[in-house]
């Protein structure tokens, strides 16, 4: 099992830099997901990693082994591509064992591997099968299961979910980061949904235009969001932001002005600001409250009410036209056109300045910066 | 295992599904209104076809295959007698009948083999990324544009033994030290023709050999380079499979035209015994001699040959499909 190191990786296509300088360290044994929006270049970073792509320039170390000029097969990784990518006149054991018999593996060695791997992934029933009768949750087990018996060092996976249906996500999701304590390997997992990428991660990287915007763990970046766009990408319904001004700054944080005329102070380091500087107050849909609670009360007019069930989205106005959205519980009674008073919990708000960069938030949140076990292990 | 039952993904599958529907008109008794006017919309559209096939192919085979069995000639189709199998008869002891059996034979293999080679290698290059493949592409179909007899006339004073410029080439390389009469020389003349017949048809081989190779999934391919499988190993293992069932309708297209192969031979080498194919054979009695009982019945004799070949190449070609190259 290895660690990956980028330093300054930097990838062109005919001239056209995609991936501008990236730096990264996945430690060893350790689920890393790249996320970001189409076309960040989370993709292309990965096959760099993968090898399917030469890198421009920069190091690329796989278990401390320099890898830049090394082909897909010497790097010791195996891959999981979004279409599968199943041999499709292949039966599902021939598919797994291909890979081993060109290795010249032993054929009691094959076979008990591709069981074994069949065994894990509970797809045993299927050996015999050709990838065209196979459902899309099948075949993905079988691509899973062929990246498996290659034994490889890392496992690169790409968007692989994201041919499957809603419900046979979810429950992949689940298996996948079973599968992962089971195996015991480095995992680099591609996808541009961040809940995968919250629930699977042991650390997301947040990628934009070939930029690495954050690297840190799923409550570190939901927690302390480096800036604006990690603040928008990360969580869902996105952040709130507010555009407003600095009324003054001390140890305490930074006072700032409330659309409709109160005050609030936000405890984040904010020297250095001066008085009257433009920021930009974020607060998720769900740290605020629908009650005369908080450290700022907002008067607001609901305009879209969405109701899930168990839970309610508040679309509301504030004073100066500016709109938030609140998650409230699914009990609600609210109706579009009524007034509603909003409650803003300093402490769980985060300041921006002028170019989007975060300011430090005085206290650390207590989960952000330990590893979490995401179930009982057996 | 439950494995479904799966059925060949043939190209012509749209067709049989289109001629399946009137051929089951008659026997549904209780079909509603809709479906019976969709049959019969079906039939109004596949009418005309069916006139103009029967009028181009049906009409004159069944007159081909009926003339084989009398002595008409040429001289006055309307005079003749019904006499049985004798044409055929003197067909299976003609030995020169059998010499353009064989020539044909032997021009189908080896040029349909040579074809499929040469087109494969020549689409593998074509399918890789690379500058100018455009240009290329287009530049290759120019053999398989230009009409067979403007080839084979073009070959034929190339191939000529005193001012040809094959002889010039080969002369000049050292290939051969004394010039050849490619096409007059009965050893060599087959061969010159099966090498027009390849420069001319390979284009059509590569075009359709390439058509298939750019459906294949590329994911496939980059998933065997994470295996690491090697190159020559990914093409016998994984594209050559894949490709399969295109190649074999390239293939059987191919076959087809070369067992009723005419124009180059006789523009070529006339009737020459050396290269004669069972269609110049029957062109010969029909026209030259005026037999046209007994050229029919080579015709019918040829017919019947496509035939066989025809339903023998598709029924161990499903086999095929169905296993999916294990």
């Amino acid at each position: 099992m290895a660690d990956v190191t980028l330093r300054d990786v930097r990838k062109s296509f005919g001239g056209v830099e995609i991936i501008h300088g990236v730096d990264l360290d996945i430690r060893d044994n350790e689920f890393t997901v790249f996320v970001g929006p189409s076309g960040c270049g989370k993709s292309t970073l990965l096959r760099l990693i993968a090898g399917l792509e030469d890198i421009t320039s920069g190091e690329m170390t796989i278990d401390g082994v320099r890898v830049n000029d090394l082909p897909p097969k010497e790097r010791g990784i195996s891959m999981v591509f979004q279409s599968y990518a199943l041999y499709p006149h292949m039966t599902v054991y021939d598919n797994m064992a291909f890979g081993l018999k060109l290795a010249n593996s032993g054929k009691d060695a094959i076979n008990r591997k591709v069981r074994e791997a069949a065994g894990t992934l509970q797809i045993e029933s299927l050996l015999d099968r050709k990838p065209r009768d196979l459902s899309g949750g099948q075949r993905q087990r079988v691509a899973i299961g062929r990246a498996i018996v290659r034994e490889p060092k890392v496992f690169l996976f790409d968007e692989p979910l994201s041919n499957l249906d809603a419900a046979l996500r979810v429950q992949m999701r689940i298996e996948l980061a079973k599968l992962k304590d089971d195996l015991n390997a480095t995992m680099v997992y591609v996808t541009h949904d961040q809940v995968e990428a919250m629930t699977l991660a042991d650390k997301i990287v947040v990628l934009r235009a070939g930029h690495v915007e954050q690297a840190g763990s799923p409550l570190e970046l939901y927690h302390h969001p480096r800036n604006l766009f990690v603040a928008g990408f990360i969580g869902s319904p996105r952040m709130n932001l507010i555009e407003t001004k600095v009324v003054s700054t001390d140890r305490d944080g930074a006072t700032i002005q409330i659309p409709g005329g109160d005050t609030m102070t936000v405890p984040a380091q904010a020297a250095g600001l001066a008085h009257g500087a433009p920021v930009t107050l974020g607060i998720r849909p769900e740290h605020l409250v629908e009650a005369d609670q908080g450290d700022t009360i907002l008067d607001c007019t609901v305009f879209v009410v969405e109701r899930l069930g168990g839970e309610t989205y508040c679309h509301v106005r504030i004073a100066d036209g500016q709109t938030l959205v609140l998650r409230t519980d699914g009990e609600t009674t609210v109706r579009p056109g009524e007034p509603i008073r909003v409650g803003i919990p300093a402490a769980a708000c985060h300041l921006f300045d002028r170019d989007g960069m975060a300011l430090h938030r005085l206290q650390r949140h207590p989960l952000a910066d330990q590893p979490l076990p995401r179930h009982a292990i057996a | 295992m439950t494995t479904p039952s799966v059925t060949p993904s043939f190209p012509q599958r749209p067709t049989e599904g289109a001629t399946a529907t009137p051929a089951t008109v008659a026997a549904a008794p209780g079909i509603s209104r809709l479906t019976r006017q969709r049959r019969r919309a079906a039939w109004l559209f596949l009418a005309p076809m069916l006139a103009v096939l029967a009028l181009v192919a049906g009409w004159p085979l069944a007159r081909t295959i009926y003339f084989s069995f009398t002595d008409a000639t040429l001289y006055d189709l309307e005079y003749h007698e019904f006499i049985g199998l004798l044409n055929f008869y003197y067909l299976a002891i003609d030995p020169q009948w059998w010499r353009a059996v064989w020539n044909t034979v032997f021009f189908a293999v080896i040029s349909v083999s040579v074809e499929t080679v040469l087109g494969m290698i020549i689409a593998l290059t074509l399918n890789a990324h690379m500058p100018g493949r455009g240009l290329l592409r287009a530049a290759m179909l120019i053999p398989w544009a230009i009409p067979t007899v403007v080839s084979a006339q073009m070959w034929g004073w190339m191939y000529h033994d005193l001012y040809g410029v094959i002889n010039e080439i080969f002369l000049f390389v050292g290939l051969i030290d004394t010039p050849r009469a490619w096409i007059a020389d009965p050893s060599l003349s087959i061969y010159a023709v099966i090498a027009v017949d390849v420069w001319k048809t390979t284009p059509f081989m590569t075009l359709l050999i390439l058509a298939a190779l750019q459906l294949l999934p590329g994911e496939v391919y980059e998933a065997a380079r994470v295996d690491g499988i090697n190159p020559v190993k990914v093409f016998f293992k994984v594209t050559l499979p894949l490709i399969k069932p295109a190649l074999m309708v390239a293939i059987i297209f191919r076959t087809l035209d070369a067992l009723r192969i005419f124009d180059l031979m006789y523009v070529l080498t006339g009737n020459s015994r050396a290269t004669a194919s069972m269609s110049v054979y029957a062109r010969q009695q029909l026209v030259d001699f005026q037999d046209v009982g007994y050229g029919s019945a080579a015709a019918t004799f040829l017919f019947l040959i496509i035939a066989a070949f025809t339903v023998i190449y598709i029924t161990v070609g499903k086999v095929n499909f169905d296993q999916g190259g294990k």
